[in-house]
């Protein structure tokens, strides 16, 4: 065990480790999404799905914790990879211009950052309640914690739509990168599924982005009450 | 046709470079970038001035010597040539042309646009080999190897080593070199008895050189001389996968190949 | 005096290299490591050489002017490499290769070397298919094998155009591995400018380090060098701009006999010369001459665009003079016609100096895909140098500077007149005779590095008397001092024209006089102009900088400055022998239809020429006996 944790130590085992930490909250980003499209079926399947997590309070924080690691190591070779790679090339070339990278790929570590900042604000705001605590302890008619007037209110403030669309472009980015380069750092390859790989980044990034966006335009846009 | 031409000069690995500007005059669309060059050292020389230093060598596209990022970009804007195999014809008449060395902490700059890429040979050493001795080798068409691998260990095997691939990336990262070397091994028979030890020796020197490592960016490929895909690169992160794999099961660490047995 | 002792053995040619291996003393494991070796060049011949020397225990230094020594030009070589391995079953064998080279060399080479080449040749593909080369493959997973520079078997084996790079690279990765071991220490960026000996043999070198400009002397027991042809003292040759004659010349002048010098080989298809700042030629590959046609226009000056030429206006002149081999005739024959045509003043292109191969009859016949799939990647590299569409308008080709077979005069043991010296590859006289076959350069530098030189050096190692000598032995010292006053010499002229210049006049001059054709008139003339040359090159060239720094034109200027003494060698052999063979053509020895005249009554020899101070170098000849192969008229018509 000691020799595998070992061998990853160089830098392309760092990089497969942030790809699987990346895989992994990238399925949490996507669950999280399609948990979170309740809120068009009501209030009543939103607070149910909401108590029903509450409910399990071990499975919960063991989640909870889990999602933190990842994200610390996640963040901290990202951090370390980083300083190598500036490291690298102590002199910048007077002109340089790109050929193919795309532009999620050569912002990864600007949306990178600004997911961590959206993040934060997002549960401070949602999850804790400490921004905006209005809602916080407000039950449903069957006893649940309301959490659909929660985001309800919370949507309808304009500047916090925009904050979470900004959160979502970021969200896109990363994604839009991350996921045919998690693929390719993981040493999978094959030259016929070479085109359905590459696209599932985009389309990924693009499913969840629009699920999010959804539940926000729907509430700020009075389409969901 | 005339050009200008904003020059990287640094007179010694220690000394501070800078840009100056020459003026490259009477050059015909038929000249190739180097003899473009050749032809403003030949001005300098006669002014006395010491002429531009840069690599080139067999100005054919094949030794990998030749080196300038040309406007920015590695060899210049053609895709899937060197330096060397750069027309004039290629630029607009009176164009300015901005000319760097490959720029990464693994390739000090020795003179000019000159640099060290002794690096790449030391990542070689560590493991970018067959270790068999010469004689004895069976006869060749004992191994059945077929067409479609040839010519995939082939495709990996054309790397020309002239290191654009780390001058074209952000991270300045060795990692399309090392893949083609290690996928050129590893798609033979011959190569896989030292598959798992190569991977690792090979990534290992790679950073220990100081390269940067890969961010899938995929501007290595786009300015190979030799159009070496970064399917390669998955599959050098396939084997070094598989050889964590492989080598942490071993009952015991390997034996130094080179220890003297009693 | 020189006594030029070839050292064959006796006995049947089959087991003559068997005989000889078995009588050759060993050296014991324990005394390798005490003894160093030096190798100079890291191309095919010396990387094999060094890692296999360094695989036997010996320590071992070497040297490369390139920033790697996987740089060199072995390289380009793009055809292939032979080996008489019949695998193709078509009658091929060892007797065949020897056959063909011997007469493909016009019957000017050693029937033992050669056969020993033939011999070795098929271990060199079985070591470099387990050193990982790539060879292609055919569906079935065997080697595939394609035929090659005009010969009735198919026997060469390739990877893709990129043979030469890919046993290079094998050769570098048994060379990494050594270094890796610590038995080899690699030299990269350092130059050798002069050779040491004590007591008559070699035992050291004088480098000088490219990037710092430190110049050291490197003792050791024996030294072995690997640098290459001199193709580059013609100027524009297909050869990469580093070639030079430096370490094999300074060897020459150390008491080394240089062999055959004026065979040197001009290639028939390389993309003519443009304008005078070309600094070199680019090859095409042979093979195009197995479907394109050569022709230029009956009349002289005839300034139509070759579309426009009607049938009875051309002269399809390979096909009419050789009708048997047509278009294939070999590099030397359809170079030499060339040139006539071009004489003429029927050739095409700026200056008339090119000739049209053509595809049209062929796209026509086959379809334009089919010559795309064949050639597309030589039709595409055509465009990029010359902007010409060959789909649309012929190629232009012309013929020039490719590889040398003259070298270093080497014994049956690869050593030369000096004990201790060995010089393989190129860079000796090598088994081609007065001309090389297609892929047989290759296999010539690995048998001499990988299978013959680590057995013959091991002969001398062990039988040498070779006292310990300190690093600052008064030889050493003395050389050092000869290569700074030389270098002093060179930075202090201060004139005003630069060494470009020079050796591209050199290049002219040797390419009108000692060229395809030569006569004696002209290398009169030549032997005349060249000194007059040197002597306004050491009044007028001007080197800049210093020679305590990174300064390439200083390194240039030196290689310039031995191509100009070299080039009278040169020419002094192409003087001396008075017939026509292979590559060499002397005008006054040829038949009434313009073949080639050989005399084998007066020149079946190796001419092997000794430096005299201040004076005129003398031949020695050592007479080359044909035992197995009586010489026979080579036609091609």
């Amino acid at each position: 065990m000691v020799r595998l944790f070992a061998h990853f130590q160089a830098s392309v085992g760092k990089k497969m480790i942030m790809a699987l930490t990346g895989l992994g909250l990238a399925g949490f980003v996507m669950a999280h999404m399609l948990g979170n499209l309740q809120l068009f079926e009501g209030p009543h399947a939103l607070n149910s799905y909401a108590a029903f997590l509450r409910d399990m309070p071990i499975v919960l924080w063991a989640v909870r914790i889990g999602l933190l690691s990842i994200a610390v190591f996640h963040i901290g070779l990202a951090l370390q990879l980083g300083m190598r790679n500036r490291r690298a090339r102590p002199v910048e070339y007077t002109v340089h211009r790109y050929r193919q990278a795309s532009i999620a790929s050569r912002t990864m570590a600007i949306s990178g950052m600004a997911l961590l900042v959206f993040v934060g604000f997002h549960l401070l705001h949602l999850t804790a309640g400490v921004i905006d605590p209005g809602f916080n302890d407000r039950l449903d008619a069957e006893g649940h914690r309301d959490v659909y007037s929660k985001v309800v209110h919370a949507f309808q403030n304009p500047f916090v739509v925009l904050l979470y669309l900004a959160g979502q472009l970021g969200l896109g980015l990363h994604l839009n990168h991350a996921i045919a380069s998690s693929i390719q750092t993981m040493g999978f390859e094959h030259a016929g599924l070479n085109r359905l790989l590459k696209a599932l980044g985009p389309v990924i990034g693009l499913i969840v982005v629009l699920g999010n966006v959804a539940i926000i335009l729907a509430v700020f846009l009075g389409i969901v009450r | 046709m005339t050009f200008t031409l904003k020059i990287w000069r640094q007179s010694s690995p220690s000394e501070q470079g800078r840009f100056v500007t020459y003026e490259a005059n009477d050059v015909s669309p038929g000249m190739s970038f180097l003899e473009m060059l050749d032809g403003v050292n030949q001005r300098l020389l006669r002014s006395g001035e010491e002429p531009v230093a840069f690599d080139q060598d067999c100005r054919e596209g094949i030794c990998g010597s030749c080196a300038l990022v040309i406007n920015g970009i590695p060899h210049g804007p053609d895709q899937g040539i060197t330096t060397c195999q750069l027309y004039m014809r290629r630029f607009s008449d009176g164009a300015s042309i901005t000319i760097e060395p490959w720029r990464a902490k693994a390739f000090p700059i020795l003179r000019d646009l000159v640099v060290d890429r002794s690096a790449l040979d030391r990542i070689m050493q560590a493991g970018g080999y067959i270790s068999v001795n010469t004689g004895g080798a069976v006869d060749g068409n004992v191994l059945l190897i077929g067409k479609d691998q040839a010519e995939t260990a082939m495709d990996a095997a054309s790397c020309i080593g002239c290191g654009a691939c780390v001058a074209a990336c952000k991270n300045a990262s060795a990692m399309l070199f090392v893949a083609a070397k290690v996928s050129h091994l590893a798609t033979l028979p011959q190569g896989r008895p030292e598959r798992a030890r190569r991977v690792n020796a090979m990534l290992d020197a790679m950073d220990r050189e100081g390269f940067g490592s890969c961010g899938n960016q995929y501007e290595c490929e786009a300015v190979c001389p030799k159009r070496i895909t970064v399917g390669f690169i998955a599959k050098l992160n396939h084997e070094y996968l598989r050889a964590g794999i492989v080598e942490s099961g071993l009952p015991n660490e390997p034996e130094s190949p080179y220890a003297e047995s009693s | 005096m020189m006594r030029l002792d070839s050292k064959i053995p006796s006995g049947p040619l089959e087991s003559k290299w068997d005989r000889h291996r078995f009588s050759e003393k060993l050296v014991s494991p324990n005394n390798k490591r005490n003894l160093t070796v030096i190798v100079v060049g890291a191309g095919l011949a010396g990387a094999s050489a060094a890692s296999t020397l360094g695989q036997l225990g010996y320590h071992v230094s070497c040297f490369c002017f390139h920033d790697s020594p996987r740089r060199a030009h072995s390289i380009a070589a793009q055809g292939g490499i032979n080996a008489a391995k019949n695998y193709q079953d078509d009658g091929d064998s060892v007797g065949r290769l020897f056959y063909d080279t011997i007469k493909g060399g016009d019957f000017r080479s050693r029937e033992a070397n050669v056969y020993r080449l033939a011999q070795v040749s098929t271990q060199i593909v079985d070591q470099c298919v387990a050193l990982g080369i790539p060879f292609a493959r055919e569906y079935g997973g065997q080697l595939a094998n394609r035929s090659f520079g005009g010969v009735q078997v198919s026997r060469t084996f390739y990877c893709r155009g990129q043979t030469g790079q890919q046993l290079l690279l094998g050769a570098y990765s048994a060379l990494c591995w050594q270094i890796e071991r610590g038995q080899v220490t690699m030299h990269p960026r350092t130059e050798l400018l002069d050779l040491i000996l004590v007591d008559g043999q070699a035992r050291g070198i004088v480098a000088r380090d490219l990037v710092t400009g430190r110049i050291s002397a490197h003792m050791a027991h024996a030294v072995v060098l690997a640098t290459g042809g001199y193709s580059n003292v013609y100027y524009l040759s297909t050869n990469a701009s580093g070639c030079n004659v430096t370490a094999t010349y300074r060897a020459w002048k150390h008491g080394a006999a240089f062999a055959n010098p004026c065979f040197t080989q001009i290639h028939p298809t390389a993309i003519p010369p443009g304008d005078v700042h070309q600094a070199k030629l680019t090859l095409m590959s042979e093979s195009l001459r197995n479907d394109g046609r050569l022709w230029v226009p009956k009349l002289s000056a005839d300034h139509r665009s070759p579309g426009d030429i009607p049938l009875p206006d051309r002269d399809y002149f390979l096909e009419r003079r050789y009708p048997r081999f047509g278009n294939l005739a070999p590099r030397d024959i359809a170079s030499r016609a060339v040139k006539v045509v071009c004489d003429e003043g029927r050739g095409v292109g700026p200056g008339g100096r090119g000739v049209y191969l053509d595809f049209s009859d062929v796209m026509e016949q086959q379809g334009l895909e089919v010559v795309r799939e064949r050639y597309g990647n030589l039709f595409e590299m055509y465009h990029r140098i010359t902007g010409e569409d060959a789909y649309q308008v012929p190629m232009r080709i012309y013929p020039a500077p490719h590889y040398t077979m003259g070298g270093l005069w080497v014994d049956y043991n690869l050593m030369s007149t000096v004990p201790g010296l060995f010089v393989i590859g190129e860079a000796n006289f090598a088994d081609h005779g007065a001309n090389r076959l297609g892929a047989s350069s290759l296999m010539q530098g690995l048998a001499d590095g990988y299978f013959i030189l680590p057995y013959t050096i091991g002969h001398y190692l062990a039988t040498a008397t070779l006292p310990p000598i300190p690093d600052d032995h008064a030889e050493a010292r003395e050389a050092i001092q000869r290569v700074e006053t030389r270098i002093h010499r060179l930075l202090t002229v201060k004139g005003c024209r630069t060494a470009a210049m020079f050796h591209r006049e050199l290049g002219t001059l040797l390419w009108n006089h000692c060229g395809m054709s030569r006569n004696e008139s002209g290398l009169t003339s030549a032997l005349r102009a060249i000194p007059t040359l040197r002597e306004e090159f050491w009044r007028d060239v001007m080197v800049p900088g210093s020679g305590n720094s990174f300064n390439q034109e200083l390194e240039y200027a030196g290689r310039v400055a031995d191509y100009l003494e070299f080039a009278e060698l040169l020419c002094h052999d192409a003087l001396h022998r008075q017939e026509s063979c292979g590559a060499h053509f002397r005008e006054e020895y040829q038949t009434e239809d313009g073949e080639p005249r050989r005399d084998d009554a007066q020149f079946a020899y190796v001419a092997a020429w000794e430096y005299r101070e201040e004076t005129v170098p003398v031949v020695h000849k050592e007479p080359l006996a044909f035992e197995f192969v009586p010489p026979t008229m080579r036609s091609y018509q």
